[in-house]
């Protein structure tokens, strides 16, 4: 009996440690990343770059909220880097235009809602295939974009309130990172200690099952839509202070940005399946990459070959990880 | 109403196509008097050839039931590869080989990683389309390669003409014939099928699904990258971005195919990649911006999935005949 117990608990233990290797996998990446590239570089932790880095890892948080509950919740966006650079580009037109900055910000989310509805409305009301619907609403948001500035981009004299709120510090760090924080520990809450949050995790395992439960499964997934439409517009709307300017063609560099941060996120903690707490850690590992890579003077295709061979692994490792724990979790 | 929808459906589906066609062959007639012009529909048939070639790829990958959103990345890898071997002095026909086996290579890749490595389609052809884009600028650090291209003569493959079809029809013709017979006259098209609908009924019949995963993969990337040597040769110059701009009219055409043929086939997305052509040549020579078109073209995207959606249909067929649906 004993020596059952005592194999039992060795097997455990044994375990515990491959379990936390593959849980905080993750934040050790993201801890030698910071280091290594403080050694290389010294200047890489200096003031002025941690505090840039923080406000551009903020802003990508941010964009990135709404996309990583949907893809916890089984389905896929891929509209929300065109939405943001569409607010990007209105809010920009719109200050140009004479409007002040609050209605110009005021038409950047509305933006966002727009196309949340008609993501939602097409995804989760009328089940049409969200990768191609979303595709379609991004190519559209996209090329609207593009048409505000007559396809070049807009450059701005002001950044107006958002881009004071911007650019304000609380000691080294500034205020929005401060918000994006709050936020996230908010999400935090709602994903992992409300039912709302287990709503999620249970449709992307079996969305029958949760609609046989009775959940509105419909109404919820038209409401993950509406919140990645807001959430990628605001991030477009602190795009243009923090650029002062609108760039039609924003969007490209946050779309593998996003996927990668949500999935590579998702193998934090909770083997493959996207939570907050791993997003933020991903944006930070990719906003370290890509000031680091600067520093060293990397070129832009480098960075691209490695920020697609971390989601392509990211990817690998959480299947590999969750087929070898499934029947441990 | 009623008598009309009592015809044999392919006939509807048919005649719903031709009807379209028409409408939009007639709205840029009336705008742009040179749209049914010789000179311009072979420029919209030229236009088609590119954009089918992709197409036709894909409809391998949508018919097993899986996406590759890498096809664009990996054209331009692809158009770099074509081009920086035509400007070291290798032979036409080497530096096409090359080019199509990157395609070939990075299908496979795409397909062991999903298929045999179980790993999620989009998400995986997201990560290799980024690789492959990363990887094309190494070639010429981003500039575009047009050296040696005017000896090599690939510019033959845009300009010759073979009884009166311009060479890029001829090219997709014949490809669409290799894809019609695989796809459709052959047991292997019935297991590319099967794969789609039932992967586990599949596998009980003898089909070796994986094996078909991976083929649809590979071939999306050798057609994506055929594509791409249609288009390097009709501008003259292989160019990093040079893919980016296949990935909506393709998946535009293989949706609009099947939403009006009711599931993907070789007829099918060569008929929506028809409509896209005569779609977007009227607004280049109504000199359009792309912008715009690219906002219609978003937007038949979405009308085409949305009408018909077989859901969408049955609902309102059901408000047509004054019967609510039942629940």
């Amino acid at each position: 009996m004993t020596v059952l117990t005592d194999n039992a608990r060795d097997h455990r233990q044994r375990f515990d440690l491959q379990t936390f290797l593959v849980r905080f996998g993750l934040f050790f990446l993201l801890a030698a990343t910071l280091i290594l590239f403080a050694l290389l570089r010294p200047t890489f932790i200096s003031v002025g770059n941690i505090n840039d880095m923080m406000r551009s890892a903020s802003i990508a948080a941010i964009m990135f909220l709404g996309l990583t509950w949907i893809v916890a919740a089984g389905e896929i966006d891929v509209s929300f880097m065109s939405v943001a650079a569409l607010a990007n580009m209105l809010v920009a037109g719109l200050v140009q235009a004479g409007f002040g900055w609050p209605v110009a910000s005021l038409g950047g989310l509305a933006v966002g809602v727009v196309f949340g509805l008609v993501n939602g409305g097409l995804v989760a009301i009328f089940r049409l295939p969200a990768l191609v619907i979303t595709i379609a609403t991004g190519g559209l948001a996209g090329s609207i974009a593009a048409a505000i500035g007559l396809g070049t981009s807009i450059s701005l004299s002001s950044t107006g309130f958002v881009g004071a709120a911007l650019q304000t510090n609380i000691g080294i760090i500034p205020l929005v990172a401060l918000v994006v924080v709050v936020l996230y520990a908010i999400a935090y809450f709602i994903q992992e200690h409300l039912t709302f949050g287990h709503y999620l995790y249970a449709m992307e395992q079996n969305r029958a099952a949760v609609v046989e439960a009775g959940i509105p499964v419909n109404r919820i997934l038209f409401l993950l839509y509406i919140l990645s439409g807001v959430a990628s517009a605001v991030a477009g709307i602190l795009l243009t202070a923090d650029l002062s300017s609108g760039q039609p063609y924003i969007g490209g560099s946050y779309f593998i940005d996003g996927l990668t941060s949500v999935l590579l996120g998702g193998m934090a903690l909770k083997y493959g399946k996207p939570n907050v707490v791993g997003t933020i850690a991903a944006v930070l590992l990719l906003a370290a990459l890509l000031s680091g890579a600067a520093l060293l003077g990397w070129t832009d295709s480098q960075r691209q070959i490695v920020r697609g061979m971390l989601l392509l692994f990211g990817v690998a490792f959480v299947v590999w990880a969750r087929r070898k724990n499934r029947a441990h979790i | 109403m009623t008598e009309a929808l009592k015809l044999p459906p392919i006939l509807l589906r048919l005649g719903a196509f031709i009807g379209l066609l028409a409408v939009i062959a007639a709205v840029f007639q009336f705008f742009a008097p040179a749209y049914l012009s010789n000179a311009n529909l072979h420029a919209l048939l030229r236009h088609m050839s590119v954009n089918g070639l992709a197409a036709i790829g894909l409809t391998f990958v949508i018919v097993v039931r899986h996406f590759d959103l890498s096809f664009p990345g990996v054209a331009s890898l692809g158009a770099m590869t074509l081009g920086w071997l035509l400007a070291m002095g290798h032979g036409l026909g080497v530096s096409i080989s090359g080019g199509i086996a990157v395609g070939v290579l990075a299908g496979v890749i795409n397909g062991t990683a999903v298929a045999y490595f179980k790993l999620p389609d989009i998400v995986t052809t997201i990560a290799t389309g980024g690789v492959a884009v990363g990887l094309s600028y190494f070639y010429s650090n981003g500039t575009s390669i047009s050296e040696n291209f005017f000896m090599s003569g690939i510019l033959d493959l845009n300009d010759a003409k073979m009884l009166t079809l311009d060479m890029p029809v001829v090219i997709l013709l014949c490809s669409a014939v290799v894809a019609f017979i695989i796809l459709h006259a052959s047991r292997y098209g019935r297991a590319f099928y099967a794969t789609g609908e039932n992967k586990l009924s599949a596998i009980f019949s003898g089909v070796r699904v994986k094996a078909y995963i991976l083929a649809a993969f590979a071939l999306c990337g050798a057609s994506a990258c055929l594509a791409i040597t249609l288009l390097v040769a009709s501008s003259g110059a292989a160019n990093v971005t040079a893919g980016s701009q296949l990935l909506m009219p393709a998946f535009a055409a293989v949706y609009l195919g099947a939403a009006l043929f009711g599931a993907p086939s070789i007829p099918a997305t060569l008929a929506g990649t028809l409509l896209m052509s005569a779609m977007l040549n009227g607004f280049t020579l109504l000199a359009i911006p792309y912008y715009y078109s690219d906002a219609i073209v978003s937007t038949v995207l979405i009308g085409a999935i949305a009408i018909f959606d077989p859901k969408l249909t049955a609902m309102l067929t059901g408000m047509v005949t004054g019967r609510t649906t039942a629940r």
